[in-house]
């Protein structure tokens, strides 16, 4: 057995904590948000944009309860083309807002597809993964996981949207993970998608700071990209190099297999390769944007600074708060982003140290939910589904807070269900609601 | 049972990822909100407030007759805050519109403005406005939101240059002085804060508590609102013995004085209490009062005339110090008073001949003829007789050598010649230096205080009062901080006989001998001229003197020093007259009140006698 007997006696069909989490988490982030945006200018629209958003949102909720999950799986090629289509499409017809094309512009709001776009992925690679399960251990199965999450990367860093990135990336690696991939192969993604992610990376902030050029091999290595000549080289060092270790290793070991030199080998160069796709395709803005992400000193006013105000705001909020509307860091605005990735620290704030309590509890019964309908899940795909909405809520929960409590870097990720954003709270509850749909289609004893 | 042919440990496994997540924030959350509390609110509410100051008055300083000395008038300056950004076109409009009513540099203007917007901090663009550009600053106050106009207090001293070195001068901080009070929540970058003298000595009590506007601004230091505005607490007044009249009299006599240089102490022979306090060259305390540094107000290459003669300047007394020899010979029994010497007008002592200031002698001298003549010859002779030891004695009973001991800083102490130091050197003394001693020239040096503390003890009968200047300190609420009190240090013990001959000789001084120039109708004034040699230059003027009216004990001693100033009589004495007078003239008025016709006879019928001139 692996859940309590009683546990699927009672045939509900919602479940209702699951529900009541996500409600009160969503009443305690509007009035954190209104109180949050009182004093901008922009308040008029933000508030109109909540309250649209809400009653979408629980729309979205109802009808992705009520609509049996197991279409998606069925249907997925439309689910996977429509999800390309959004993130392609928003590239043509989209509108750019700091810095990123990622919104179409409607006429009451906009839309950020790459919200959707995440819930989406996550029903095409549950699908994948259910129907490769007998060969979950094989690396192709892992490489055609990724292979189907590739094109949405690419659209991404189209756009650019590094922080969905961030967030899709993890989610798919977790998703992998709770469907029994190996863990070797996993290692090897993480180390690809690490790697690919660090050239472009380690190029920028070369580019910042100018006088570490003066050392000829950083020298070297930012002028790696630039000519053929000089990345042939650098793929040739790296193939040799891995083939002298393994004859190296090879006279003090035995039967130490070539395979794992030359994956690292071939992860080293395929991560170079992408790292110089992703270079090549960024654009100037997005570089900018992609510095900005890396150091933030060169904003004006420091992360530094906006990490220490939203340390004070929390801290000052003490262990009752200050009063829901009374948050003097976040009403005058010392608190950057309060709305949205900061909101967690207007509600500590303005709510305190209860208030805290309740938020993560909510998020902590929300997440034990999720685990337990996945593990109630009728069929495997539903499994998968639960599990990887379940790793989304994680990933964004661990970030925000890990971000706002100084354990993170500075990455812009929001809290879903708590700060502003029509479209990440109408995803999310749709999320919620296919759930609550896997939850209540469940597996029953009676 | 369902076989998903999937590991469900794993996802056990991610859930103890969340759950140890949510564990290590509650942590941190304990840490930040629970046991940070404090410290976070404290950012905040300093994140959130800012605050103008306005300048508390500073405690007024009155003289003894309620006279202001120092006192703050209100100023206006013209404040900017930074409002709703604005574009550099618009700052730059704004600069220049100020300008115009301002008067000031267009440049400077637009640079404050900047600052302040740059720091989101406001700034005092002008200070000190005149009354007469307000209305047309009024009206840009509406056009132009963010500046605005705060009245604040500023010190002014209604005499200027007066009692400068008593007074001091308040201007701003210098790094020393903001590093002692960076901590200090009534003091900001911009306050100013006591230099000098009384400023700088009564800080605490004179300062008062800076009032402030509170204003709430968010993070681009715009203002969102004013949270109070905090009345200031102005300092507490300090009444001065000095009086204004008396004062005034002396710091006039010194200006008009020869060389300008010069100190004027005046005692209450009764307390110690100081009338007069003079030492020029002074300085006008309100050339600091904007100023960020001496630097700035005084031109190039002149400094600060800082140095207060009457207690730093150390001078040989002259023909004053002939009162403690007289003590000393009177004392030692060895010279009657009416035994007469014969003075032709010069002295041999042997291999050395010592002159008497008058050449054509004075013929027969007993003592109160010697000293009111200030016979050299006399005192040579009687000197001799009563020993050097004994004049090194007295002069120190007469604390020489020793600071007056009043609250300033930087006392000199003066010089004590005799056989004593002379030992304590391991030379030898002669019988020229005891000549020397006794009319108070060789190596003896006396600050002006020091003469006054001398003549105020022939006053009081030999008591030596710690000289003192501050009568009372008293809160704006009324309550008296501090009340002076008269201190007594020491006392000379001289014999009644002794005293009285001292005063007989010193009257007669004034009544007929070199000091008639100090003669008051309706008081006795009791004095002693002198002029002391100088290597450097024109002998140095002394006068002191004392003065009562009718059977009163003495009120008021005065010593005069103008250097440079050849004849005690004509240089030193006019000035002690004129200050005795100032000091005494309730008593003198109320007596020549019934017979009005008796002051005929003021000027002296001789000119000037001449000073007295020690040995060659």
């Amino acid at each position: 057995m692996i859940f309590p007997p009683q546990a699927g006696l009672k045939k509900t069909r919602m479940d209702w904590a699951l529900f009541l989490s996500m409600i009160i988490l969503l009443a305690l982030g509007t009035s954190a948000v209104f109180s949050s945006v009182a004093e901008l200018p922009q308040q008029a629209r933000i508030v109109r944009v909540q309250l649209l958003a809400i009653p979408m949102g629980l729309l979205a909720f109802g009808a992705a309860w009520s609509l049996n999950y197991q279409i998606y799986q069925d249907q997925w090629k439309y689910v996977y083309g429509a999800l390309l289509v959004m993130l392609a499409g928003v590239l043509v017809f989209g509108v750019v807002d700091k810095g990123s094309r990622s919104w179409y512009r409607l006429p009451f709001f906009s839309v950020q597809p790459s919200e959707f776009a995440r819930v989406g992925l996550i029903l095409v690679l549950a699908n994948y993964l259910d129907k490769r399960i007998g060969k979950i251990k094989e690396l192709q199965t892992v490489l055609g996981a990724f292979g189907l999450c590739v094109p949405v990367f690419v659209l991404l860093i189209k756009q650019p949207d590094f922080s969905a990135i961030l967030l899709t990336f993890p989610v798919a690696i977790l998703m992998l993970y709770s469907a029994g991939a190996s863990l070797f192969h996993l290692s090897i993604i993480l180390g690809y998608g690490f790697i690919s992610a660090v050239f472009p990376g380690l190029w920028a902030l070369i580019s910042l700071n100018p006088e570490l050029m003066d050392n000829s091999l950083v020298y070297y290595f930012f002028h790696l990209s630039d000519s053929v000549l000089n990345a042939s080289v650098f793929i040739a060092i790296i193939a040799i190099g891995a083939w002298v270790l393994w004859r190296l290793s090879c006279k003090f070991y035995t039967g130490v297999p070539g395979l794992y030199f030359a994956g690292v080998a071939l992860v080293l160069i395929l991560g170079f390769f992408s790292g110089v796709l992703v270079k090549k395709q960024m654009k100037e803005y997005q570089q900018k944007r992609l510095e900005v992400f890396l150091s933030p000193e060169t904003d004006p006013r420091g992360a530094g600074y906006n990490l220490l105000q939203a340390r004070v705001a929390i801290g000052s909020g003490g262990v009752l708060g200050r009063g829901i509307f009374s948050g003097t860091q976040s009403r005058l605005g010392f608190l950057p982003e309060r709305h949205t990735d900061f909101i967690v620290a207007v509600v500590g704030e303005e709510m305190g140290f209860w208030g805290m309590l309740l938020v993560i509890g909510l998020y902590v019964l929300m997440l034990r939910r999720l685990m337990q309908g996945a593990r109630l899940a009728r069929d495997r795909f539903g499994y998968l589904v639960n599990c990887g909405i379940f790793s989304m809520l994680i990933v964004y929960f661990c970030i925000n807070l890990g971000m706002l409590l100084g354990f993170v870097p500075v990455a812009g990720v929001p809290l879903p269900l708590l700060s502003y954003g029509g479209s990440n709270l109408v995803a999310t509850m749709a999320a919620i609601g296919i759930a609550e749909s896997v939850y209540a289609r469940r597996y029953t004893l009676v | 049972m369902i076989d998903r042919q999937i590991p469900q440990e794993r996802l056990d496994f991610i859930w103890a990822l969340a759950y140890g997540a949510a564990l290590l924030f509650m942590l941190r959350l304990v840490n930040l909100q629970v046991l940070g509390a404090a410290h976070y609110r404290e950012i905040a509410e300093r994140n959130r407030t800012q605050i103008i100051s306005q300048a508390a008055p500073r405690g007024r300083i009155f003289s003894s007759d309620e006279v202001a000395i120092a006192t703050s008038k209100p100023s206006f300056s013209l404040i900017y805050f930074p409002g709703p950004s604005r574009t550099n076109a618009e700052i730059d409009h704004m600069a220049r519109t100020l300008a115009r009513p301002l008067g000031g540099d267009y440049e400077d203007l637009r640079r404050g403005i900047y600052r302040a917007v740059s720091r989101g901090k406001p700034v005092r663009l002008a200070e000190n406005l005149p009354p007469k550009i307000m209305l047309s600053l009024s009206e840009l106050k509406a056009v132009y939101p963010g500046i605005d106009i705060i009245v604040e207090a500023r010190r002014f001293y209604p005499f200027g240059a007066y009692l400068s070195h008593l007074v001091g001068y308040i201007s701003k901080m210098d790094a020393r002085d903001w590093a002692l009070r960076s901590k200090d929540r009534n003091y900001a970058m911009d306050s100013r804060v006591g230099k000098a003298g009384l400023e700088k000595t009564y800080e605490r009590e004179l300062k008062g508590k800076d009032g402030g506007i509170y204003l709430e601004v968010d993070s681009r230091g715009k203002l969102s609102r004013v949270l109070e505005s905090r009345k200031w607490v102005p300092g507490a007044d300090i009444f001065l013995t000095v009086d204004s009249k008396a004062q005034a009299a002396a710091e006039e006599g010194l200006k008009k004085s020869i060389s300008g240089k010069g100190a004027v102490v005046a005692l209450d022979p009764r307390s110690g209490a100081i009338i007069a306090f003079a030492s020029a060259p002074g300085y006008d305390p309100n050339m600091f009062v904007l100023s960020g540094s001496e630097k700035d107000v005084l031109p190039a290459g002149q400094i600060l005339p800082e140095f207060n003669v009457a207690i730093q300047g150390s001078y040989p007394p002259g023909s004053i110090f002939k009162i403690i020899t007289s003590a000393a010979i009177l004392e030692s029994g060895r010279v009657k008073p009416d035994e007469t010497f014969y003075c032709p007008g010069f002295y041999d002592a042997g291999d050395r001949v010592f002159k008497c200031w008058n050449k054509k002698g004075h013929k027969k001298m007993d003592f109160i003829n010697g000293l009111a003549n200030s016979c050299d010859v006399y005192f040579y002779i009687a000197g001799q007789r009563a020993g050097a030891m004994t004049v090194e004695k007295y002069s120190r009973l007469f604390r020489l050598g020793q600071p007056s001991g009043i609250a300033l800083p930087d006392e000199r102490a003066g010089n004590v010649f005799g056989p004593g130091p002379r030992a304590v050197k391991k030379s030898y003394w002669f019988i020229g230096d005891t000549l020397n001693l006794s009319i108070g020239q060789g190596e003896t040096l006396m600050t002006p205080i020091q003469a006054a503390g001398m003549i105020a003890a022939v006053a009081n009968g030999g008591v030596f009062h710690r000289p003192y200047y501050v009568d009372k300190i008293v809160r704006s609420d009324g309550q008296l901080l501090y009340r002076g009190k008269s201190e007594v240090l020491s006392r000379v013990e001289l014999k009644d006989e002794t005293w009285a001959l001292i005063r007989e000789g010193l009257h007669s001084v004034v009544s007929e001998g070199t000091g008639q120039a100090a003669k008051i109708t309706g008081a006795e004034i009791y004095g002693k001229t002198g002029s002391a040699q100088n290597p450097q230059g024109k002998d140095h003027a002394w006068f002191v003197a004392y003065a009562t009216v009718g059977d009163q004990p003495a009120k008021i001693a005065v010593a005069v020093l103008v250097e440079h100033g050849v004849h005690g009589a004509s240089a030193a004495a006019p000035i002690a007259k004129a200050v005795i007078e100032a000091a005494l003239r309730s008593d003198l008025s109320a007596k020549a009140a019934p017979r009005p016709a008796a002051g005929a006879n003021p000027a002296p019928e001789t000119p000037p006698a001449p000073a007295p001139k020690g040995a060659l």
